[in-house]
């Protein structure tokens, strides 16, 4: 009888609720309930033109007439690997007085003031093992914007006091190198892992920027920069036959000519445990990585590597070391890949110099555990639920699609690499993620690096071995004469 | 010379052109965006701004919380980030695995933690005491760690394909971001409206830790970062942009649960929060959807506005940080806030002087003398929405001095004052604002971002687009006006890094 009087009441009270505030009552949904997604709206896939012009340059064109400007980018085959080991700086100095150093028709502070009284942007720069060109524009500036490109792609003068100006540049970088901890922490890492001389992980000093010549740089932009050795994206508001038009006009008479890449330097790694550290006594945070060579993006277990690193950051180092400990703001473990460089391994937290050893301690022990142990169903379902679900965000722009294509192109990966990766990420198992955590993370052959205060820390870092001791004193340019 | 002057004859026409037509072409692209802005407020006080944008089937949200580490004041210094951070710890639905039971054991927590705090405080500690309660409360802490489903609601957003989820915290606002496919609208309805509905903030004192290792990361290990704070804490010395955003270590080490609890009643009610949501949606729906989803969040009273105002500086100020760096040197003197006229005119100035390859500093300092390798001006430092700085910065050349790089500033700081700029400078900053507004309208989520901060800080999401008008209307008259009214020697200060040895 009571339960029949409580029933009679629930449901006044539901009609009297539904009745007030309508059907929203029933409409809400709880986050853990069960929701059905109405179908996704198709993704409108650009249409992304290919053309080559006749000096072997080639572009990538979407239209865009969203917003009224114009963008590019194009990639140049050329690096600081290739420059001589007595002029490292080489490169990235021939980069900036590209755009910095004049025309044979307007000097480099002409440009600068044409550019940005239209409100254009152009930059170029030399990477490790590529180079950089970008425009960016309002849509009724795009003729000039072009004309002055060409210009500086065809007739640049590295003008000697923009020369003079890149080498200061450089030359304070290098004094302020050892200010910022986290600057000290990668570079020491890459040399690291790379070794210390390798063109992956070098750096300018005094010296070798003091070596370079005008000569070397006119010598250096000769060798490299021609039409047949760039590849162009191009996206905005544009019509591409007539933007195609516009290209040819500027950039048609850019002469070919025959260029020889070297081959890219080899990275030859050997296995080893090995603990290093840099003292600096000023801070109160230790910055540590640790690592050992990653792999390439072509290699057929990319997916599986992918899903991996996603367990590994996400599921494992953040929620122990940080949610869990509260011992880092930012901490990952990720195994990385190039195109045609191999990438590193490393895992990095900065933590309190109070408790550095135990965060390596737990790091290294995560490492241990993704290979021992299979990931449970749920890391595996929502590292690849992360990865499937957001898919569609690599489409959100014209702009990423078509400069994807071009470094797909660039790197001679195939167009559909993407779609490729993500047919293989759909298949990984569990078992696949224990066996490349297997096969290529070597716990017990990890360099260690940490960069802090050593009379802070928790224990003595030779508790995790024999310790090595870097210096990172900046070599003067010429030895002081004492006063 | 016969090519500069070609040059120069080119440029001339050029910006006579551009000058008169092309600002207006653009002013029309922002019209036709400005109709597709609508706008619906809930009875409760919170307000939606959706802007259908249909490239791609993906949304974007920003969630601005009008509250900022202005709104601290001492012993909660930092609280305002914390509370962002705490923010990601779930609900009593998300985050756990029987809220109930957890609960309990949170308040235990809480208790206990004040008793320790209070032995502590005592001037004679029994620190045996201290020790069991510690051991105590350790105890606790892993019991209740037993109950939380660990990072729970970022999980189940980024397993839905949330590529975008993150949240700021300045001295204006706390601000939390995410982009989700578009078919997935509802479930961000639900999620948000139960974080701000129900949230709780589990494992408090670990995530605690976490923001003491950001402010070693970002503020304590970095020259930069201490010369920063003690720069804007001496030029401000009663307005709370005085403090960092992170806050004080020693703040840090002492706020609680209840701290952040008091914070988020205080700042978090629905007439407080503002939402900005672009991407592939229908408007109609989101307003529905907002109606189900965020009424039933119960209204409150508007927080009090911030009552401090910066008094008047009365003669210059300098702070020296000591640090094993090179130089940097950071100027800055006393300007208004963003909704007052001046604004406009103190931004275009900025970037006249200091924005750009083409600007007065980067030439003079950089090409020309070769003192600095970097030197900017900007506007609108720490935030905009209390009145601020105008700051210069340089960062002097191997083997030059911060002096020089100052003595060169304040030269054209003088000209600037004396003489008007020319009409090529003008055309940059109007023509540089309007690419810009146009390149952050191409991304959803900067785009919400946008036009949550208009609304909130200048007090209407139209005046995005209607500063295109204020902006073609300065004149040079105007920026010798505003450089003499507040580039004023007895309201600078400066700070710098020296080299400790």
């Amino acid at each position: 009888m009571k339960k029949q009087r409580t029933l009679l009441k629930l449901f006044f009270i539901l009609c009297l609720l539904v009745f007030i505030s309508g059907m929203s009552v029933f409409a809400q949904k709880s986050p853990k309930d069960k929701f059905i997604f109405p179908t996704l709206n198709p993704i409108n896939m650009p249409k992304v033109e290919t053309v080559k012009l006749k000096n072997g340059m080639k572009l990538f064109l979407v239209e865009d007439h969203e917003y009224p400007t114009i963008d590019m980018r194009a990639m140049v085959r050329v690096g600081s690997v290739f420059e001589p080991t007595a002029e490292i700086g080489l490169a990235s100095i021939t980069g900036s007085v590209l755009r910095t150093g004049g025309t044979t028709s307007m000097t480099g502070d002409e440009i600068d003031k044409e550019l940005e009284t239209m409100a254009a942007s152009v930059s170029t720069g030399i990477g490790q093992t590529s180079g950089y060109i970008m425009v960016s524009v309002l849509k009724e500036d795009i003729n000039r914007a072009l004309e002055i490109l060409a210009d500086i792609l065809m007739n640049p003068v590295f003008q000697e006091d923009k020369i003079r100006l890149a080498q200061i540049q450089q030359k304070t970088a290098i004094s302020r190198r050892n200010d910022d901890i986290g600057g000290i922490a990668y570079r020491e890492f890459d040399k690291i892992i790379y070794g210390k001389d390798s063109p992956y992980a070098r750096h300018p000093e005094y010296v070798t920027i003091e070596a370079v010549t005008r000569d070397d740089i006119v010598g250096f932009y000769k060798k490299y920069f021609y039409p047949n050795n760039t590849t162009v994206a191009i996206w905005g508001d544009f019509e591409i036959k007539d933007m195609i038009a516009r290209v040819k006009k500027n950039l048609e008479k850019w002469e070919a000519a025959k260029v020889e890449i070297p081959p890219l330097p080899k990275v030859s790694y050997e296995f080893k445990y090995t603990v290093n550290f840099i003292d600096k006594p000023d801070v109160n945070q230790s910055n540590i990585l640790l690592g050992h060579i990653g792999g390439l993006m072509d290699n057929p277990d990319y997916p599986a590597l992918s899903v991996m690193n996603s367990i590994l950051s996400n599921e494992r180092m953040f929620k122990k070391i940080r949610i869990d400990e509260g011992l880092a703001y930012s901490v990952w473990g990720r195994y990385g890949a190039g195109y045609q460089v191999p990438g590193a391994f490393s895992c990095g937290a900065q933590t309190k110099s109070e408790s550095t050893v135990y965060a390596i301690e737990l790091m290294l022990k995560e490492l241990k555990k993704i290979r021992e142990e299979d990931v449970t169903d749920e890391e595996l379902a929502k590292a690849k639920d992360e990865y499937l679900n957001s898919f569609v965000f690599n489409f959100d722009s014209k702009a990423k699609v078509v400069n994807r294509l071009m470094t797909y192109d660039f790197f001679e990966y195939p167009l559909n690499f993407m779609e490729k990766v993500k047919k293989g990420i759909e298949k990984v198992s569990k078992k696949d993620v224990r066996r490349v955590a297997q096969k290529y993370l070597r716990p017990d052959k990890v360099q260690i690096l940490v960069v802090g205060k050593k009379e802070s820390f928790d224990k003595p870092l030779s508790t995790l071995g024999e310790v090595n001791v870097i210096d990172i004193k900046i070599p003067p340019l010429k030895s002081k004469k004492k006063k | 010379m016969f090519v500069k002057k070609r040059f120069l004859l080119q440029l001339a026409l050029f910006i006579a052109v551009v000058a008169l037509v092309s600002l207006s072409l653009q002013a029309q692209t922002f019209e036709t965006i400005k109709s597709q802005v609508k706008v619906h407020v809930l009875k409760n006080g919170m307000k939606f701004i959706v802007l259908e944008r249909h490239e791609a089937p993906v949304v974007s949200f920003h969630v601005y919380a009008d509250v900022g580490s202005a709104n601290e004041s001492y012993g909660i210094t930092g609280i305002s980030h914390l509370l962002e951070h705490m923010a990601f710890k779930g609900t009593k639905i998300v985050g756990t695995k029987d809220y109930k039971a957890e609960a309990k054991i949170l308040e235990e927590m809480d208790a206990l933690y004040d008793q320790i705090k209070r032995e502590e405080a005592k001037a004679k500690t029994n620190s045996e005491k201290i020790k069991e309660m510690e051991e105590k409360f350790e105890t606790l802490r892993k019991n209740a760690k037993e109950y939380v489903a660990t990072d729970e609601f970022v999980d189940m957003l980024m397993k839905e394909g949330d590529r975008g989820i993150n949240a700021y915290t300045s001295t204006d606002a706390t601000q939390y971001i995410n982009s989700l496919p578009s078919n997935k609208l509802e479930y961000w309805m639900s999620m948000t409206s139960d974080r701000f509905l129900n949230p709780i903030f589990r494992e408090f004192f670990k995530e605690r830790d976490v923001v003491m290792e950001e402010r070693r990361l970002g503020l304590e290990t970095r020259p930069m970062g201490k010369l920063v704070e003690d720069f804007t804490a001496a030029a401000f010395k009663a307005h709370p942009y005085h403090h960092s955003v992170v806050g004080h270590m020693s703040d840090l080490e002492k706020i609680t649960r209840k701290d952040v609890g008091d914070y988020f009643k205080k700042f978090y009610g629905p007439n407080n929060l503002t939402v900005g949501i672009v991407g592939d949606v229908k408007t109609e729906e989101v307003f529905k959807l907002a109606e189900i989803y965020f009424s039933r969040i119960p209204s409150g009273p508007k927080p009090e506005a911030v009552r401090t105002i910066e008094p008047e500086q009365w003669g210059e100020r300098r702070v020296i940080v000591e640090a094993k760096s090179q130089p940097i040197v950071i100027m800055g003197y006393h300007c208004p806030d963003a909704r007052h006229k001046d604004i406009r005119s103190l931004e275009a100035m900025a970037n006249i002087i200091g924005q750009g390859r083409s600007s007065r500093l980067y030439e003079v300092l950089v090409k020309d003398k070769k003192v600095a390798v970097a030197a900017v001006s900007v506007s609108g430092f720490p935030g905009d929405k209390f009145s601020n700085l105008v700051v210069f910065y340089a960062v002097p050349s191997r083997g030059h001095t911060s002096a020089e790089c100052l003595e060169l500033i304040d030269e054209e700081i003088e000209k600037i004052k004396k003489e008007s700029v020319t009409p090529e400078e003008l055309t940059k900053f109007k023509r540089g604002e309007v690419k810009g507004i146009l390149d952050q309208m191409k991304s959803n989520s900067r785009m919400a971002a946008l036009l949550t901060y208009t609304d909130v800080v200048l007090g209407d999401w139209k005046l995005m687009f209607d500063q295109i008008e204020e902006i073609r209307a300065i004149t040079a008259e105007d920026i010798k006006r505003v450089a003499n009214k507040y580039l004023v020697k007895k309201h600078k200060t400066i700070g710098e890094i020296v080299y400790e040895k």
